[in-house]
């Protein structure tokens, strides 16, 4: 088993989502992570998906997306150079002001950064690839972190996409 | 379109792209397509008893034509009567249109009176939905459901249609040219791929070919045989595939799988090559042993769906393209190569192997109870060469796989990926409507017709006379014949027997009804629902407990057929 990320340019139409989702769940199959939003061409938009499967799940899944006829290319971007971006959020508790203050820099020494303070709570955000992520998160397992929210990733690759054929 | 309603641009669309005939039931939702097609000339509206007579007798019609078949229903209820249909349909990749009424778009998903969430419910299995909500689109959106419908790997696509998008006046008058970004019409045939199978066709000494429904849908028949007899190569089909090669062809070798001839099965086990054409190697064919498939054989996979290669079974060689494109381009290349190769041994095991179980039971019975292969025997002397059969779902439907000569494609009609009970008659209508002066007979379980005997109404009252033969058994058979080789007799739940009288039945409907009750009443029976002009019901009493063998158990590979102990060895 093995994480795959996968990027679509679909119709912006309702259903679109449904449709995509259907495939996996058909499957047997978890989607772990989802951002969908429009992008530069009118009308589309620009959909990154990561899921765990093995080769075959890959390669099927990959043909059944491309079948859809609302999606319009689908890439596979596991193997590919690309930027990869994840965004959280974390709400730690903060019970006085000096875990405050070691929260806030060890937020800042890890690349995130505090972007909300409450009374007895901060919350901190983090961009970065996924693994970074992952480690940031880790890093505040210690204080107790009451909520956690990601994105999901988003992905941009350096090759051209009009080479993907349909 | 400018200024017309919407049910009168979906008529005037619906015909322009072609479409003669609507099977239909009305509602509250359509009622004001109801009103367009009151006084439509050209649209021949065939009023079934229940939406899912509807919607396989479009597939019927789609299946011998080839043309798309169109299945109308009202919202709610009525879409949701045409589901158990329009999934056969879809699974056997047979081209039908469904159009539901739905509530009006201002009342979505409020539960309003006879709402069903058609368009969420019909995802899973359609080629492609639609939910119209603007009368401007709905022009384009018609034309695009054709073109997606009957294009490619065919499907089906269903278009749902709030109450007041039919009520609504277009204010555009555009009639756009329908192009989807992420769908290509057009499949292209890599030539460099086809040169490549030839090579190896022409290597291998027993070159065997597997078609399936591919090959009919894309009319392809005349190049498989012409191939199959430039090669020596013997011909093995699935149920979809029956028709693509003539029965008594000496090179074909019959129906493979779970419930295959033994010519057929034991030809996959030999060949050392197997070139599988529009298939898509479901388990009612491998059997369920995929490593005992086709062991010794190089496997070339041919399929206008990319998504159906390396599906079910991996293979040497993947190619992805249209049956007869590729079959076309297989025949000038391999004459281009062959010399005189044709390889003697494989060619006589062939040979020997389609006389053996091709003429099985095609001699006088002496037995005192009717057998079903006895009933298409007849069938087989008494049918012109063009009739159409279709069949119910069961022990019936196998009887007829094996046993029927089938001469030509778009002939034999059956719900093969789905087997769906109650198929065989609505299709029957379908396919007669489609062809009107050719015979159509549903070869029929007791079980199965009883839930669609309604569509008598339909048959009788528009005037479309078929032929339904009753193999009666009063039994659920096929399950029968399980519980009785696998669950030690214990037969649960299967026993239907008694009523209905299939004739009485018939005559309140104002059909004919035939009771055949023995062996040599069977051949008179036949010819006499022939050749009356009537709907005809034919009961044939059969054996309670008449089981169709050889078959694959189930767990079992392809080469461990058993019920053998009838056959003739080979
Ligand atoms: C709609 C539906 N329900 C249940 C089944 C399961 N099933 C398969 S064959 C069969 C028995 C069919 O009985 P009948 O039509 O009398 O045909 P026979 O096998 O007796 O020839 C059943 C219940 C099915 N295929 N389709
Ligand atoms: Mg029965």
């Amino acid at each position: 088993m093995q994480d795959y990320i996968i990027s679509m340019l679909v119709e912006n139409q309702p259903g679109v989502l449904a449709r995509i989702a259907g495939m996996f769940t058909r499957r047997d199959m978890n989607i772990t992570s989802l951002t969908v939003s429009p992008c530069e061409k009118e009308g589309k938009s620009r959909m990154t998906l990561t899921f765990r499967g093995d080769e075959r799940g890959l390669e099927s899944t990959l043909k059944q997306l491309n079948r859809l006829i609302e999606v319009v290319k689908v890439r596979n971007l596991s193997f590919e150079r690309a930027v990869y971006r994840d965004l959280c959020l974390v709400k730690v508790a903060t019970a006085d002001a000096s875990v405050r203050q070691e929260v806030i820099g060890l937020a800042e020494a890890a690349g995130g950064k505090a972007v909300g303070v409450g009374v007895d709570h901060l919350i901190l955000e983090r961009v970065g690839s996924p693994t970074k992520i992952d480690n940031f998160i880790s890093i505040f397992d210690k204080f107790e972190a009451e909520e956690l929210v990601r994105s999901g990733v988003i992905a941009l690759s350096f090759e051209d996409e009009s080479d993907e054929r349909k | 379109m400018k200024g017309k309603r919407g049910a009168e641009i979906l008529v005037e669309t619906l015909k322009k792209e072609g479409v003669t005939t609507i099977f239909g039931y009305p509602g509250g939702s359509v009622i004001e397509l109801y009103d367009v097609l009151y006084d439509e000339p050209s649209i021949n509206h065939v009023l079934v008893r229940h939406e899912q007579g509807a919607a396989h007798a479009a597939d019927g019609y789609a299946r011998a034509s080839g043309k798309i078949g169109v299945c109308l229903a009202t919202s709610g209820p009525g879409a949701m009567n045409l589901v158990t249909g329009l999934v056969t349909a879809a699974i056997d990749s047979s081209p039908v249109i469904a159009l539901t009424g739905q509530v009006s778009t201002d009342m979505l998903g409020k539960d309003a009176f006879q709402e069903a969430d058609t368009f969420n419910i019909t995802m899973p299995f359609v080629k492609h939905n639609f939910l119209v909500k603007d009368v401007n689109q709905l022009d384009s959106t018609i034309k695009g459901a054709i073109q997606i419908a009957s294009t490619r790997r065919k499907g089906v696509v269903l278009v749902d249609l709030p109450s007041n998008v039919l009520k609504e006046r277009a204010v555009s008058s555009s009639t756009q040219v329908v192009r989807f970004e992420g769908y290509n019409p057009n499949v292209k045939a890599n030539k460099f791929q086809i040169k490549r199978i030839a090579k190896a066709l022409l290597e291998a000494e027993r070159p065997l070919i597997l078609v399936g429904g591919g090959v009919i849908a894309s009319d392809a028949s005349k190049e498989l045989v012409a191939l199959a007899e430039l090669l020596g190569a013997g011909v093995v089909y699935t149920l979809m595939g029956k028709g693509s090669i003539p029965d008594t062809h000496p090179l074909c070798l019959g129906m493979t799988g779970m419930h295959g001839k033994i010519s057929a099965n034991k030809a996959i086990t030999e060949c050392d090559l197997l070139l599988a054409i529009g298939t898509r190697f479901s388990d009612r064919v491998t059997g369920w042993k995929l490593d005992r498939f086709a062991p010794n054989a190089y496997k070339i996979h041919v399929d206008i769906d990319s998504v159906e290669i390396n599906k079910n079974l991996e293979v040497d060689l993947p190619m992805v393209g249209d049956a007869r494109d590729v079959l076309k381009g297989l025949l000038i290349e391999v004459k281009k190569a062959i010399k005189d190769r044709k390889p003697k041994q494989w060619k006589n095991r062939i040979k020997e192997m389609h006389q053996v179980c091709n003429g099985c039971h095609e001699g006088e019975s002496e037995e005192k109870i009717i057998l079903p292969e006895k009933i298409i025997a007849e069938l087989n002397r008494l049918l012109p060469r063009d009739a159409i059969v279709t069949t119910e779902v069961g022990q019936c439907q196998m009887f007829a796989a094996h046993f029927l000569k089938t001469y030509n494609p778009r002939t034999f009609l059956s719900s093969g990926g789905l087997g769906t009970m109650g198929f065989g008659f609505p299709a029957a209508i379908g396919a007669k409507v489609a062809k009107p002066d050719k015979p159509v007979v549903d070869i029929a379980g007791d079980g199965s017709f009883t839930m669609v005997s309604q569509e008598l109404g339909t048959s009788v009252s528009n005037d479309i006379p078929v032929i339904v033969c009753i193999f009666n058994n009063g039994y659920l058979g096929m399950v029968r014949q399980w519980q009785e080789l696998f669950y030690g007799k214990r037969y649960s739940h299967t026993r239907i027997g008694g009523p209905p009288n299939f004739v009485k039945l018939a005559e309140a409907y104002g059909a004919r009804g035939i009771e055949v009750e023995k062996p040599n009443q069977v051949r008179d029976a036949l010819k006499n629902g022939l050749e009356s002009k009537q709907t005809t019901i034919i009961d044939f009493h059969i054996g309670g407990e008449t089981n169709i063998l050889p078959m694959i158990p189930p767990g079992g590979g392809i080469d461990e057929m058993i019920g053998v102990e009838r056959c003739r060895t080979i």
